[in-house]
């Protein structure tokens, strides 16, 4: 109904180029200190976003956008229209189409919240704690997310798809003395049996951190990722080929260029994919409207196609583009004898490890590693690593196996050479 | 002028009287928030331009809190299409049914005491001069590509450069039977940033931003970033990495208040206490710093993005002193942590928007000057650094460590700068160290309110933060 309301406004305004969305999130929340209730939470929120477009002089295209509210009165939906409208015509970009090919009608099933509430809730109940390690809190969020498209062209889809999030506290104690560990884990439903075991896992680490010592000044070490930090590595490659960036010349990457001037390193490989089993965003089409175009973005180390915004891809002169929420990264051809050779520091906990797109710095403080030297393991806390990517890419060799982390999927252990490490005595 | 008080709040109020009265009969407390928060963010740059009347902190919607035998529960929606009665038949069907599974999974209650419903009156419209929802747009759109094209010529190897601002009309209701409370009141922030390729090709960012209390008349502040940004790049360009050790630091009013805000900031928020996340909890009373360390936290404390008159719980805006001279007094509070805790509220209870939980943040989070001048600090300086421009930061409550990402470094040898620059550091150590060493801080302060802050990596809301400038030692690398 708010749609009609809109489109009326809409002819009125004389505004025959637009794309609107409308967007209703169902959402159970549970939050628990130890395994006591802290809180529930239900909420139904419905948002109505509007992008409306008008044509410029010089070949120039203007557009603004906004949110509507589902309880603006008539009188608010045509100012807010009009102030959208208005400000389209001073917005002055070049150019570019809307998506105008009709999409196929898919079914989608609802989504059971309470169902897969009772999942996260019994998996946290039946994690196994001991005396010295155990949960300190975890808040569960789960989504039924339902979006329905239209656009001036004609093009309409609706999907529905989960979205769920758990974040997870854990501590551990030896001596009076406690650590906490952190975790946040994406998903689209509750899998059971990989949060128990990421979650128990973390208990380990926690179990480790309160024999670490601190990192020693190793001003250059090799380091292995075998965590979730691992993930801004590899969320690098995928940015480094959106049409945002490259089009912002943002990112110097070339199709049809080798990314690197590879020497010893793994040449990577980065599939966009529309759906990947249990990710978060896992749907066959794009906010614009066009099917996600599964396409590699660099294979064997070589820019192949770009992803992103129709009007960032059209900026670029490529028409078939679409924006891509999941990424699968093949792995490379490391065995476990060459990831683990001589001397390396595994890092596996981080207060927050960034790798930037643009620049290509990576940065993070050391809350838990192993320092694997003269056939010995040192556990260490600490200190931070950095370096570049630039400087890591051409020998960067990671393993044959992939793990999954929500919408990306990534080579189970990286090692990166030479970064330099602050070590603390 | 006054901000004026949204005209749509207070036509729904007798609608929310009602659905109060109706849910009243069935819990031990009731209360709801409502907001109507309009606004825009305009960014400008040579290749990409956009506008949309939505940011961080826009938001139309209503949270309804309840509490029966012990447990607090929480229904959020934004569709108000129902009479009182009925609204309050599916709010209650809703927890209801989240109770079922509840009970059907053995879960345990956190069993807490209802909030007191002391009576209370307020209607607070704050200054500004403009009023984003009638500003001239054209103008501002004119204003924000002059500054881009100004920076590109500025700064010639500039591959873009780019010019943004928000600015938000904040109206918040919040309702019980006792308590009637209404605010309006606006705050802008805006930024600029130029991006440029060093010699290897390496892509260097230079970038700042100015924020506050009031509309967007702020923005013309970003003349001054725009005068900042070529120096700013050029030190970028021929910056080098850092040995890796422990310098003597200076660090300027953005540094100071990233420390503030991660040290003793998260560090101190109490809902960590109830969940014996926070070791500040042991350390009340104690030495954290140095003599020279006095810290202070609330939204009254400083005119900023967060200075509100009450939080998100119905809870009056406080200025709270943390630390006083070097010594832990406190920390700071939501409502329902404070009813755990046997302590009272300090007005830190806020929301990412209506649809979210409640969690103790920050507001203003500030350091109290001191009596050295910067000269004098440099001065004081063998070897060592003197740190600007924030990037990120990050907590650890649990053991005060402390990771700050900082665009540049300033070097300095025997007592000056010698125009040496690295960039980027990450600041690591341990916050009571930190904090322990500052041996000098100098008399101006400024509070900057850029960007958000996040509970973990979630929850954003608006922060700010500042303090002068201090000398004291780190770990950098």
């Amino acid at each position: 109904m708010m749609f009609e309301r809109i489109k009326n406004q809409l002819r009125a305004l004389g505004c025959d180029t637009y794309e609107l969305t409308e967007k209703t999130v169902t959402a159970w929340e549970f939050y628990f200190i130890r395994h006591r209730l802290d809180q529930n939470r239900s909420s139904r929120v419905k948002t109505f976003e509007v992008k409306l477009y008008r044509p410029l002089e010089g070949g120039m295209l203007g557009s603004a956008s906004g949110v509507i509210s589902p309880t603006a009165s008539d009188a608010e939906v045509e100012t807010a229209l009009k102030n959208i409208f208005y400000q389209a015509s001073l917005v002055k970009n070049p150019t570019y189409t809307l998506t105008d090919h009709e999409v196929p009608l898919y079914k989608f099933r609802p989504v059971d919240v309470e169902a897969i509430a009772e999942q996260f809730l019994r998996a946290m109940q039946a994690v196994p704690e001991t005396e010295t390690e155990r949960i300190n809190s975890y808040e569960i969020f789960v989504r039924e997310i339902q979006k329905s498209f239209e656009n001036s062209c004609g093009v309409r889809y609706s999907v529905v798809y989960p979205s769920s999030m758990i974040e997870v506290v854990v501590n551990a104690k030896k001596d009076g003395h406690e650590i906490e560990l952190y975790r946040n884990f994406t998903s689209g439903v509750c899998d059971p049996e990989k949060l128990t075991r990421d979650v128990t896992a973390a208990l380990r680490y926690g179990k480790d951190r309160l024999l670490a010592q601190p990192t020693p000044k190793l001003s250059k070490a090799d380091v292995v990722f075998s965590t979730a930090d691992a993930v801004s590595i590899y969320e690098y490659f995928g940015a480094r080929m959106s049409a945002g960036l490259l089009y912002r010349k943002l990112s110097d990457w070339t199709v049809g260029q080798p990314i690197a001037s590879y020497s010893t390193g793994d040449r990577i490989t980065v599939f966009a994919a529309a759906n990947l089993d249990n990710s978060s965003h896992s749907f066959p089409i794009d906010e614009e409207g066009a099917l996600i175009r599964e396409r590699y973005l660099i294979r064997d180390g070589v820019a192949e196609n770009t992803w992103g915004s129709r009007q960032m891809s059209q900026y670029l002169g490529v028409s078939d583009s679409s924006l891509v929420h999941n990424f699968v990264v093949s792995g490379g051809t490391a065995d476990a004898e060459t990831l683990h050779a001589g001397e390396y520091l595994e890092l596996v906990e981080f207060s927050d490890f960034q790798v930037d797109p643009v620049g290509g710095d990576l940065l993070g403080e050391i809350r838990l590693g192993y320092w694997h030297h003269d056939g010995k393991v040192d556990i260490i806390t600490g200190g931070s690593v950095s370096g570049t990517m630039q400087d890591a890419i051409p020998s960067m060799r990671f393993s044959k196996e992939t793990e999954q982390y929500d919408t990306v999927v990534i080579p189970k252990e990286t090692r990166l050479y030479g970064l330099t490490i602050t070590g603390i005595v | 002028m006054k901000a004026p008080f949204s005209a749509y709040l207070n036509g729904i109020v007798p609608w929310v009287r009602q659905l109060i009265d109706a849910l009243g009969a069935h819990y031990d407390y009731v209360s709801v928030l409502s907001t109507d928060s309009v606004g825009f963010t305009i960014a400008m740059s040579q290749r990409s331009k956009s506008v949309t009347n939505t940011n961080m902190t826009t938001e139309r919607g209503n949270v309804v809190r309840v509490c029966r035998g012990g447990l607090y529960s929480e229904y959020a929606f934004n569709e108000i299409d129902a009479t009182p009665a009925e609204t309050a038949g599916r709010i209650r069907a809703a927890l209801d049914q989240q109770l079922s599974l509840l009970q059907k999974t053995a879960s345990k209650v956190y069993d807490t005491p209802a909030l007191l419903d002391e009576p209370c009156e307020l209607f607070v419209e704050k200054e500004t001069e403009r009023l984003p929802e009638t500003e001239d747009v054209e103008a501002l759109v004119a204003f924000l590509q002059g500054l881009s094209d100004r920076g590109m010529q500025a700064i010639p190897s500039a591959l873009d450069c780019s010019a943004r601002v928000m600015s938000t009309h904040i109206c918040k209701l919040f309702l019980t039977k006792n308590r009637f409370l209404r605010q309006s009141y606006v705050y802008t922030e805006g930024s600029m940033a130029a991006f440029a390729p060093n010699e290897a090709g390496e892509m260097k960012t230079a970038y700042d931003g100015v924020s506050g209390l009031g509309g967007p008349e702020i923005i013309e502040q970003l003349n001054g970033v725009l005068e900042k940004l070529p120096k700013q790049m050029e030190d970028l360009l021929g910056s080098g990495k850092i040995v890796p050790g422990e310098y003597e630091i200076i660090t300027d009013p953005g540094i100071t208040g990233l420390i503030a805000h991660e040290a003793f900031g998260h560090g101190v928020e109490m809902d960590m206490f109830v969940k014996e996340r926070a070791l500040g909890a042991e350390y009340i009373g104690k030495r954290v710093g140095s003599d020279l360390v006095t810290m202070h936290e609330g939204a009254l404390c400083a005119d900023s993005v967060t200075s509100f008159a009450f939080d998100d719980e119905g809870t009056l805006a406080g200025d709270v002193t943390e630390i006083d001279r070097g010594i832990l007094k406190t920390g700071i509070c939501d409502a329902l942590s404070a009813l755990r805790l046997g302590t009272a509220p300090t007005g830190n209870g806020k929301r990412e928007n209506f649809a979210h939980k409640v969690y103790t943040r920050m507001t203003n989070t500030m350091f109290d000057s001191g009596a050295d001048s910067v000269d004098d600090m440099i001065a004081s300086i063998k070897h060592g650094y003197l740190l600007s421009g924030t990037e990120s930061g990050m907590e650890d409550p649990k053991h005060w460590g402390i990771q700050c990402i900082i665009s540049r470094g300033y070097e300095i040898r025997d007592g000056k700068l010698t125009g040496k620059v690295v960039s980027p550091v990450i600041m690591t150590g341990y916050v009571p160290d930190l904090l322990g060493n500052v041996s000098m801080a100098s008399p101006d302060r400024v509070v900057e309110g850029n960007g958000g802050c996040g509970k973990g990596y979630k929850e954003w809301v608006k922060v700010a933060d500042g303090g002068p400038y201090l000398k004291t030692k780190a770990r950098l690398g």
